[in-house]
């Protein structure tokens, strides 16, 4: 086991950055040096005022990790954060290391089916402590907007203590990034008016837990818009948030749930469903022709699954469609599925596409009673639904004739032994190389889930191995590009070149040797099914209110002036 | 596309049940919901008619959108909480407004939902439409009604009147109110059918004028000129 590596570079403590790194991306954390509680402001004698705050033990930063383990020593600085943050009882430190394996069952198993009940959970319980990751959401007034687990009223102080700690870093000209314990990292993440907090015993890097809060933030501005949050601020400094977001916890709890459970959101690219390249091309062609001005992008997903993507040509010529705004938008559909036989017509902002306007979306399903096959049309026009939904009434006609439906229904995630490389138990193969001059959505392909990782918390505990890898690879001190790594009941190697990303897993026994002549079958293969696993050529239409004469034949023409008329009907 | 003939609106805070009152009477049985985004739009068929249902979120964040969906309609279904007075002062404040966009002769219900709560008249209904299965999971969940009713009827009722004073309507001329508030349970079926169905009833008016209004149209009705599209179309630019 090498679980020893998970704490490398990683100390005990408090880490404060300069302001300058502040709004820069989640990888660009700063460099910090092991065993040390770095704090890069040369002040030092503010720098012990705030150790003492926290109690943090300077006997502690001198102390190698490892040897931390079985410590209750409550002076122990993260833990000491946690603990104030958990309101609870001091006497309940030693949660001890077992903890490691419990919240990890938990986050597979309670989960689900308690879903509702969270809510009312009673934070000062031992249950609430031992969730594997908390996520609050407050505002800089200290007001509490969101909080994973336990009710906000009832977290309340312990968002002020949150609060007061970032404003207390903030007050010497700094910004509070992470607080490290031997159990807990807590990740902080300031974007405008908010603060989004993150608690985590997964040990996943400080990078990866920033991106899953950034995920957080921009869900919240998928639904309000960074302009309108900024503005009732501004108006307000004590606004609660959680009036317009009512209802809305849901769709945060669904995405922290996805955050966990699917790897498209620590790859950063979207999963598509293996497909015949001629059936997604017809699907692509049966879109692309049912459009109406305004209409900037059109997509269809089965089983949560993009199938194919169409969009308008001039709207995105220089901009593309962002790998996280799919996923925020694949998480309003699965957090939304009101009933089968109703058409949702909603604004919604793509926080990467523009932070500060609303698309207005229609979501549809196709298949109705079973509801797999999903119909998401953009528009720009607030008052486009009727022209838009008769767009959908072309797509179902189309799909009718062609039999579409059936042939969707018949399309199955694949099996890695269809690779043919034995030894391979999992793999996740993400391209940078695009096979055309426009930027195309980063995607990434990987075979279903198969034994031994049938269960919830085998597949748990194989993606946290690949969180893990991803961390090594992507660590800013030091990053790797291959690692060979041979765990308990596994062995993965990970590689990261300028064409790909690749994480693979073995059965443990297998060498070295072994798994790299397994990577280059296995390359081979994605090549020549290449077509198949990926949207290669993302196709466009235009629709544009005033088609220039100069666009292709009068196909295009012919279809404005149809959804004109049927405009003029209304 | 079924041309919808008419519009009807479905407008109250979050949680009052409006998605769950529109599955009960579409699909006969009432399960968790999930906050509705934006609105969704239902075409249900009723008798030879295509009746357009906008069920829309009560949630403060797509509160802009309200007008949007009450443009045009010809009825508008006010929901409140029997259990939660707030919710019905919040008809008043926030929705009221928004039907200014609705038709002048739109007719207006106020719906006083989750009686099953606290009616023992309301709890013990039993839709008879609904499948054995489905009610036996419904039946779980039955407890004895005791929760506290915040809203009167009266209340209600003179809320529909000021409804009609805000409208400028004169009462005597109008439904009178006794016909136009509803107290519902969406859990149970209890009254669902009736309100619906009743305002479909009066609603038929309009919708047969409507019909009469399109039949000289100037406009074109494009479903019935498919294939000659193209022609047809523009000559409704005219």
């Amino acid at each position: 086991m090498e679980r020893d590596n998970h704490q490398e570079g990683e100390a005990d403590g408090v880490k404060i950055c300069g302001p300058t790194s502040d709004g820069n991306p989640p990888g660009k954390s700063c460099q910090r040096s092991p065993y040390l509680d770095q704090v890069t402001r040369p002040e030092a004698e503010k720098t012990e005022n705030f150790e003492c705050q926290n109690s943090v033990s300077g006997q502690q930063s001198t102390r190698g990790p490892e040897d931390a383990t079985h410590d209750n020593d409550q002076s122990d600085s993260g833990e000491f954060v946690v603990t104030m943050l958990a309101k609870a009882k001091l006497e309940e430190q030693g949660i001890g290391v077992e903890g490691r394996s419990s919240p990890l069952l938990e986050a597979g198993t309670l989960e689900s089916p308690a879903l509702a009940s969270h809510r009312d959970e009673d934070v000062t319980a031992d249950s609430w402590r031992q969730h594997r990751k908390h996520v609050f959401v407050l505002s800089e007034a200290g007001k509490p907007i969101y909080s994973r687990y336990g009710s906000e009223e009832a977290l309340s102080s312990t968002m002020g203590v949150m609060m007061a700690l970032v404003s207390f870093v903030q007050s010497g000209d700094n910004i509070i990034r992470s607080v490290y314990s031997e159990e807990h990292t807590v990740v902080f993440l300031q974007k405008g008016p908010l603060v989004l907090v993150c608690v985590s015993s997964s040990r996943q890097s400080e990078r990866q837990l920033r991106g899953e809060l950034l995920y957080v933030y921009y869900q919240i501005i998928s639904m309000l818009t960074q302009a309108s949050i900024s503005r009732i601020f501004e108006h307000k400094k004590n606004y609660d948030l959680r009036r317009l977001l009512a209802g809305s916890e849901k769709i945060l709890d669904g995405l922290l749930n996805l955050v966990d459970s699917d790897p498209s959101f620590l790859l950063a690219a979207v999963h598509c469903l293996p497909l015949a390249s001629s059936l997604r091309d017809s699907l692509s062609q049966i879109l692309q022709k049912a459009i109406t001005p305004n209409l900037v992008f059109s997509i269809l997903i089965a089983k949560n699954q993009l199938l194919t993507i169409v969009q308008e040509k001039t709207v995105i010529e220089d901009t593309r469609l962002e790998p996280a705004d799919v996923h925020l938008l694949l998480n309003l559909i699965g957090a939304s599925s009101a009933f089968q036989a109703g058409e949702i017509w909603t604004p919604i902002c793509l926080p990467l596409f523009n932070p500060d306007c609303y698309f207005y979306a229609y979501i549809s399903y196709l298949d109705p009673p079973e509801c797999t096959v999903c119909l998401l049309l953009l528009s720009t026009d607030k008052e486009a639904f009727y022209a838009v939904a008769e767009c959908k009434r072309k797509i179902e006609e189309a799909m009718v004739a062609q039999n579409s439906l059936n042939l969707i229904a018949k399309v199955q995630p694949y099996s890695v032994s269809q690779v043919g490389v034995s030894d391979l138990r999992h793999f996740m193969y993400k391209p940078f190389d695009v096979p055309d001059n426009f930027r195309q959505l980063t995607q990434f392909t990987s075979p279903e889930m198969e034994a031994p990782y049938s269960n919830e918390e085998e597949k748990m505990r194989l993606l946290d191995l690949y969180r893990y890898m991803h961390s090594r690879i992507h660590s800013t001190s030091r990053p790797l590009k291959l690692i060979y790594h041979v765990a308990e009941r596994e062995t993965l190697l990970a590689w990261v070149t300028s064409k790909f990303e690749l994480y693979t897993c073995f059965s443990p026994l297998v060498t070295k040797a072994c798994a790299i002549n397994a990577i280059t079958k296995l390359l081979r293969w994605i090549k020549k099914e290449e077509d198949r696993l990926f949207i290669r050529y993302p196709p466009k239409y235009s629709t544009t209110p005033n088609p220039s004469k100069t666009s292709r034949g009068g196909k295009s023409d012919q279809q404005d002036s149809t959804d004109n008329g049927f405009l003029s009907l209304l | 596309m079924k041309k919808p003939d008419v519009k009807v609106v479905l407008l109250g805070d979050m949680n009052v049940g409006k998605t769950s009152l529109l599955h009960r009477y579409t699909e006969r049985k009432f399960k968790d919901t999930i906050s509705t985004v934006g609105g969704a739009f239902y075409l249900k068929q009723w008798g030879p008619y295509n009746i357009s249902i906008w069920d829309t979120a009560g949630r403060e964040q797509f509160h802009g959108l309200g007008s949007m969906y009450c443009r045009g309609a010809a009825a508008v279904i006010l929901i409140y909480d029997v259990t939660n007075w707030q919710s019905l002062a919040e008809l008043e404040e926030r929705f009221l407004s928004l039907t200014d966009t609705a038709n002048h002769d739109c007719i207006y219900a106020v719906v006083g939902n989750k009686a099953d709560l606290t009616d023992p008249k309301a709890q013990q209904f039993q839709d008879p439409d609904e499948t054995s299965e489905d009610r036996a999971e419904c039946e779980e969940g039955r407890t004895e009604p005791q929760l506290h009713k915040q809203v009167p009827p009266e209340d209600a009722v003179s809320f529909y009147e000021r409804i009609l004073r805000y409208k400028g309507l004169d009462e005597k001329s109008s439904l009178p109110a006794g016909k136009m508030c509803f107290e519902t349970s969406a859990k149970t079926g209890y009254n669902v059918d009736t309100l619906f169905e009743a305002l479909f009833d009066l609603v038929l008016p309009s919708i047969l004028r409507k019909r009469n209004e399109n039949q000289v149209s100037p406009t074109v009705d494009l479903e019935e000129c498919r294939g000659a599209n193209n022609k047809r179309a523009r000559s409704s630019c005219c």
